[in-house]
């Protein structure tokens, strides 16, 4: 299914800055803003593959949650799949942001442990109004396209392995076939042979529905295997920006040039295996 | 030729909710002194817990068996464990996250005072004397650091002080877990620049756990891979890297995603079983592809292959 | 990676925490005893009572012989200086106690948890509001809302049962609103929120739920408590009427001759006494369960 025909970006940032009123000391009751994201402009094509690349600090977390309509930038445009997300009020943005699908980064907070992983997969469908019997259909149609056994469905979150939970999370994400998925460090809390198969299913999820994916991620190495273009983040600007290639290749800003270098770890002696 | 750590049959195990469960399974391998050796695993192998085995702090609940010596002095036989006199003095430690190591509320210089004014009988005059020689043969400024709390310095920062914390304890055994795991990548170079370093200068012997590959490869000479609290595979780090003989070996290595390099990465199907799972056969049975039919009844013992290398498989 | 199991271990069924516990405590296997047969009794009491007008309050009709009979092979536990046996007194009695308990416990969490809850969800202007409603009610203690009640309303049922809810909903407020802090920034509730779900079935679907069980476990703790309190309204008379079959009252009754009568005092006291050890067992027990970490080092020490 090709969402590549709409004309509208999947995400649109044009210079926004956004940050966060912190106490400014213990004794006062003042409030002072401090500014996580300066100027970010970024554009993510309908079915695009980007990569958000950015390290502790950086202000990925909270480029994610200017998207998800969590944070109103105090300047700059956004948009998202269509709809500039702050002109509408709290809440309702409920109806533009269920048609993502987000992936966080701890799965040990993001499954209810008293529900039951259909139920947990099956919340996307709330609002779409489907007879039972179709939601049924599509939580266990999700549950397979993540390579997890439908018994699975009758477990709660405490049966789960690590590798298991982050597929459930992943189901969940695109049980409404969403067209922009949103994804925070998808393998970092993951062994690196549960990273390789679920960085596989990512992609192969992605061909299928033919999403906008970006994932947010600190290694580069990963991000190759999840996307066409990136963009690089360092304190709350963007250094670099362009395919994930060509970054990897020819690295322009300070920054990105540290990043990839920092990379070079042992890779000879590996290299020779390949 | 002095061993630095000699393990035989090592075995450590807790209990969890009434059941006992054994994290490492005789496990035997030596480090010679003045050797960078690196063991390798995913979460469940038992690398942590031999780790915490070797610089004398495991849990007052587990239990052990085998044989194991730190700088030839006996440490774990059978289940006894004696550390007296090894811990801190001739074996040190780094844990994965410098918050872990670090007082949060004792500011860096004080908190040399106290390592050493308990290990040495030093005066804080002394200390302070000792803690900036270490702070600079880490690469720290002493004057930016000795009078800060942990949580005033950077992540690479803290790391680099606690490495300095546990080397002032003139320990010559340095135990590391996961020492750049919790750094931002840019910062991973500097610390494993400064672990060969410090090797370099002081003659430490350092053993380092970790998951990472390509970490092992950049810093160790040998490499140990444990999995599922067993040791399958034991060489030469470059050697083990370009030809390994475990499969599971291979398939850590396939699996890794390496900059700039886009070859299809090999998903092998399955998890590493967790800590406790009983097998009646080699642990890596119901994901090897190359898995005969002992494999499923019979674990296989370590065999050496070639001069150096181990391999507990029966593929040998 | 089971350390971190557990976790979630002690959400995922009360049941579950109860089995366990049996099997693991002793200290549970012996509240849970205790509690039973308090209820057996509450159920049963006033049928195997040997002289149910006497467990009422009612005076018999051969009062003056009766009166003031150490306890003896008809009467039990002895009878009170009106000569009513002291032991359907106490039979009698564990009806009210449990109803005074249960009602007051379960208004109170109920009320605690609504408040504790919707302060944490809705942040702002109502947090400040619930919480400092809740921080008035703090500073009341019981018996001093217990006595502006008597003097309003009289004497009854109501007055202990109101006092008491009154005193006790803030706790929960206060402890559910904790654990609501820690639950409301959790990621399942914000995806929860961005999927639309509405806020009423995130607040019960993915808040209360998770907030429920420590909550619940301290409650069971309290029904203890509750009781030691609710006996001391009534024995100072400010609740339930003189002659009520309640296990207060009728310590009330005995006091005055504590030293020619003590039995008619000792015995609902120690009935009184045995229930509230009884559910303060269970409920520390099943925290301890809920608890991995407590319950590994427990070994480390015995």
């Amino acid at each position: 299914m090709s969402r590549a025909g709409s004309s509208s970006p999947a995400i649109e940032l044009k210079g926004v800055s956004a940050g966060y009123l912190v106490a400014e000391g213990l004794k006062s009751l003042r409030r002072k803003y401090v500014e996580v994201l300066r100027g970010v402009s970024l554009r993510v094509g309908r079915g695009e593959r980007l990569a958000v690349i950015g390290e502790s600090g950086s202000g990925k977390t909270t480029l994610l949650k200017v998207v998800l309509g969590l944070l109103r930038p105090v300047k700059g445009d956004v948009v998202v799949l269509g709809h500039r997300i702050y002109d509408i009020p709290e809440r309702e943005r409920w109806k533009v942001t269920s048609r993502m699908g987000y992936v966080p980064q701890d799965p040990f907070r993001a499954l209810n442990p008293r529900l039951r992983v259909a139920d947990i997969v099956a919340e996307p469908l709330t609002r779409l109004r489907l007879p039972e019997s179709e939601k049924r259909e599509r939580v266990r149609a999700a549950i397979k396209m993540v390579q997890l056994h439908e018994s699975v469905l009758e477990y709660y979150p405490s049966r789960l392995s690590g590798g298991m939970m982050q597929r459930v999370l992943i189901a969940r994400a695109v049980v409404h076939e969403p067209e922009l998925l949103l994804l925070d460090e998808p393998t970092s809390a993951l062994d690196v042979s549960t990273q390789a198969q679920v960085i596989n299913l990512l992609n192969s999820i992605q061909e299928r529905l033919g999403c906008a994916m970006v994932a947010v991620t600190h290694d580069l190495a990963v991000a190759q295997y999840l996307a066409d273009r990136a963009v690089v983040l360092y304190r709350g600007v963007v250094v670099e920006e362009g395919p994930l290639d060509e970054i990897v290749r020819s690295p322009k800003s300070e920054h990105a040039r540290a990043l990839v270098a920092s990379y070079s770890l042992g890779s000879p002696a590996l290299l020779g295996n390949v | 030729m002095v061993l630095a750590v000699e393990a035989k049959e090592l075995s450590v195990g807790y209990e969890e909710s009434d059941e006992l469960l054994w994290a490492v399974r005789e496990v035997s391998f030596e480090v010679r002194e003045g050797e960078a050796f690196c063991i390798v695993g995913e979460s469940g192998s038992g690398k942590s817990t031999v780790a915490s085995a070797i610089a004398g702090i495991l849990p007052p609940h587990g239990v052990t068996d085998g044989e194991l010596r730190v700088g030839g002095r006996v440490v774990v036989r059978g289940n006894e464990r004696d550390y007296e006199g090894v811990r801190g003095r001739l074996v040190t430690y780094v844990p994965q996250s410098p918050g872990a190591s670090l007082n949060p509320y004792l500011e860096i210089g004080d908190q040399f005072y106290y390592v050493l004014s308990s290990l040495y009988g030093l005066s804080r005059r002394e200390a302070v004397e000792k803690a900036r020689a270490y702070l600079r043969m880490a690469g720290l400024e002493p004057d930016a650091v000795l009078d800060r709390y942990p949580h005033e310095l950077s992540g690479g920062m803290q790391q680099r002080a606690a490495i300095a914390l546990a080397l002032s304890t003139g320990a010559r055994i340095l135990v590391a877990d996961e020492p750049t795991s919790s750094l931002d990548a840019h910062l991973r170079l500097q610390i494993v620049e400064l672990l060969k370093r410090l090797r370099a200068e002081a003659g430490l012997t350092l053993i380092f756990i970790t998951h990472d590959m390509l970490l092992a490869g950049a810093l160790s000479e040998r490499v140990a891979v444990m999995y599922a609290g067993r040791l399958v595979e034991l060489g030469p780090t470059r050697e083990v890297l370009r030809k390994p003989l475990h499969p599971y070996t291979s398939m850590l290595i396939e699996s890794v995603p390496v900059l700039g390099v886009k070859r299809p990465l090999k998903a092998y199907t399955g998890e590493p079983p967790s800590p406790g799972e009983p097998s009646g056969g080699c642990p890596f049975y119901e994901r090897c592809p190359f898995r005969l039919e002992v494999c499923a009844s019979e674990n296989p013992p370590a065999k050496e292959v070639g001069e150096s290398r181990r391999v507990a498989c029966w593929l040998f | 990676m089971s350390a971190l199991r557990g976790r979630f271990n002690s959400a995922a069924g009360f049941l579950d925490l109860a089995r366990r516990a049996w099997r693991r405590s002793t200290r549970f296997r012996v509240g849970s005893l205790l509690v039973a047969a308090m209820v057996a009794m509450a159920v049963l009491g006033p049928y195997v009572a040997p002289y149910p007008s006497d467990g009422w309050g009612l005076v018999p009709r051969n009062a003056a012989e009766r009166a003031g009979k150490p306890p003896c092979l008809e009467f039990p536990f002895g009878t009170d200086n009106l000569g009513r046996d002291v032991l359907s007194r106490v039979l009698v009695g564990a009806r009210l106690a449990l109803l005074q308990i249960a009602l007051v416990v379960s208004v109170s969490l109920a009320l605690g948890l609504f408040v504790g809850v919707c302060a944490a969800y809705y942040r702002g202007p109502v947090e400040a509001l619930l919480n400092y409603a809740a921080e008035v009610f703090l500073a009341l203690p019981a018996m001093v809302i217990a006595l502006a009640l008597r003097l309003a309303l009289g004497q009854g049922f109501h007055v202990v049962v109101t006092s008491l809810i009154l005193s006790w909903w803030p706790w929960y407020a206060r402890s559910s609103y904790v654990y609501a802090r820690a639950v409301v920034e959790m990621e399942y509730v914000l995806l929860a929120r961005l999927a639309g779900v509405p806020d009423r079935t995130v607040l019960l679907r993915h808040v209360v739920v998770n907030v429920l069980p420590p909550v619940l476990v301290q409650a069971i703790t309290d029904l203890g408590s509750v009781l030691l309190e609710a006996s001391a309204i009534n024995f100072l008379g400010l609740g339930l009427p003189p002659d009520a079959p309640d296990w207060g009252i009728v310590v009330q009754n005995g006091f005055k001759y504590i030293v020619s009568m003590p039995w008619v005092s000792m015995f609902p006291g120690a009935f009184i006494l045995a229930t509230a050890l009884g559910f303060s067992l269970v409920g520390d027990s099943l925290r301890e369960e809920m608890d991995p970490k407590m319950r590994r080092r427990w070994k480390l020490w015995f």
